[in-house]
């Protein structure tokens, strides 16, 4: 019985982790013109580079596509709301392994997603703890 | 025993999906409208009939306050403009690609009172500045008499206001033209002819304004909406926007294009 009750707490945990990891994408323009809501994809590779900026930060990297090297490029929200969230320029240092699933930008010949979660490649997430909360923002 | 496990699991996993609903619903998740933390403002605060409101701070018009702006936010089925010939016309050819917030180009009214960030009010005896905290935009509301000049052509026009029944009322205009100046969602333009009437209250702890659209260039009749914005918590400073060109049109090449 304690055993399924941890079974169902771990669940639990991966569960929120999940929520948690997903970068929220806000109020500059809609996603539906750029990106397939009805899809998603997913990818890993190595962090290039992290633009941190507003009105949108983009997160890159590249990953292994049929033996050839492909750059994705990955929206995520403005630095504002990201760092409200926890996140800093230096969450994701080039050089980083991460798993990306999302939706995959429209353009014929992209590789684009937006609306993404973010993990390590074994499935843990990137901030530790998740998101926090405003209340527990980090000092300005 | 066997029931009693199955009963305790099945109350764990009942605990375990209301704490991840708990958690996907919490206030900092975009697109969710949720209360706010509690915060007593200062009694002089309260607006009072034929008195100055005060509506001087740093106001959070986040998700905390109200639900995120999109395609049917706030302009829904209820408010959505009547649009004319010519608007409709340019709402048809409108290519997103071309949209100058891809530029860094700032928001304009009715738009940037909606937009999701913070703003900051500060009341002086001549004018009233609003500082948003999206795209680093300060309007000064002139409540002196002041009259435009031919320099006061601009993105965010030229705002003149006074107080009336506990409320500062604003009106601006000399505004230029905008391909998406009515919002960031829905390909409207606004043209030099756009005025905007603006009505700021206080409710309790809250900052409410109803904002009102006219354009006879594009809009058979004025539209409007009413926002809301709740007090940030002590402390808060707003950020500097500072729009960054590469990430402002980043995302455009993942879209189809619409012209060749």
């Amino acid at each position: 019985m304690i055993g399924r009750r941890w079974t169902a707490l771990g669940a639990l945990a991966v569960a929120a982790a999940a929520i948690l990891t997903v970068v929220p994408v806000i109020a500059h323009h809609s996603s539906a013109p750029f990106y397939d809501s009805t899809k998603t994809v997913e990818a890993q590779g190595t962090v290039t580079k992290f633009l941190f900026k507003n009105p949108h930060s983009f997160l890159y990297f590249d990953a292994d596509e049929n033996g050839k090297k492909v750059e994705w490029q990955i929206e995520l929200g403005a630095a504002g709301g990201l760092t409200r969230t926890g996140w800093t320029p230096d969450t994701l240092k080039p050089g980083t392994l991460i798993k990306v699933s999302g939706r995959p930008s429209r353009a014929e010949g992209s590789h684009g997603m937006c609306c993404a979660k973010i993990t390590r490649p074994d499935g843990t997430p990137i901030v530790t703890g998740g998101r926090v909360t405003e209340e527990q923002q980090p000092p300005r | 025993m066997r029931n009693f496990t199955r009963r305790a699991t099945g109350r764990t996993w009942g605990w375990a999906a209301v704490a991840v609903m708990a958690i996907a619903l919490s206030p900092s998740r975009p697109g969710i409208q949720a209360q706010a933390p509690a915060q007593t403002p200062p009694a002089a605060n309260a607006a009072r009939p034929n008195q100055i409101p005060d509506l001087a701070g740093i106001w959070d018009g986040t998700t905390r306050a109200r639900p995120v702006n999109s395609e049917r936010i706030p302009w829904g089925k209820d408010n959505f403009p009547e649009l004319n010939e010519r608007a409709l016309a340019y709402q048809k050819v409108f290519d997103e690609a071309l949209s100058p917030k891809y530029d860094c180009q700032p928001a304009s009214s009715p738009a940037i009172q909606y937009d999701p960030y913070s703003m900051e009010v500060t009341q002086w005896p001549d004018r009233v500045l609003l500082r948003y905290e999206k795209d680093d935009q300060l309007r000064t509301v002139w409540l002196n008499d002041r009259k435009p000049t031919i320099y006061d052509w601009s993105i965010q026009g030229f705002s003149v206001g006074r107080y009336e029944n506990g409320a500062l009322l604003v009106d601006t205009d000399h505004f230029v033209f905008d391909i998406t100046g009515f919002d960031d969602y829905n390909g409207i333009p606004s043209s030099q002819l756009k005025k905007v009437h603006e009505r700021y209250w206080r409710e309790g702890t809250e900052l409410k304004v109803t904002v009102t659209v006219e354009d006879e260039m594009f809009l058979k009749k004025p539209a409007s909406y009413t926002a809301r914005w709740l007090p940030q918590r002590p402390g808060y400073k707003l950020d500097a926007w500072d729009c960054d060109p590469e990430a402002a049109r980043a995302a455009v090449k993942m879209m189809p294009p619409k012209y060749k």
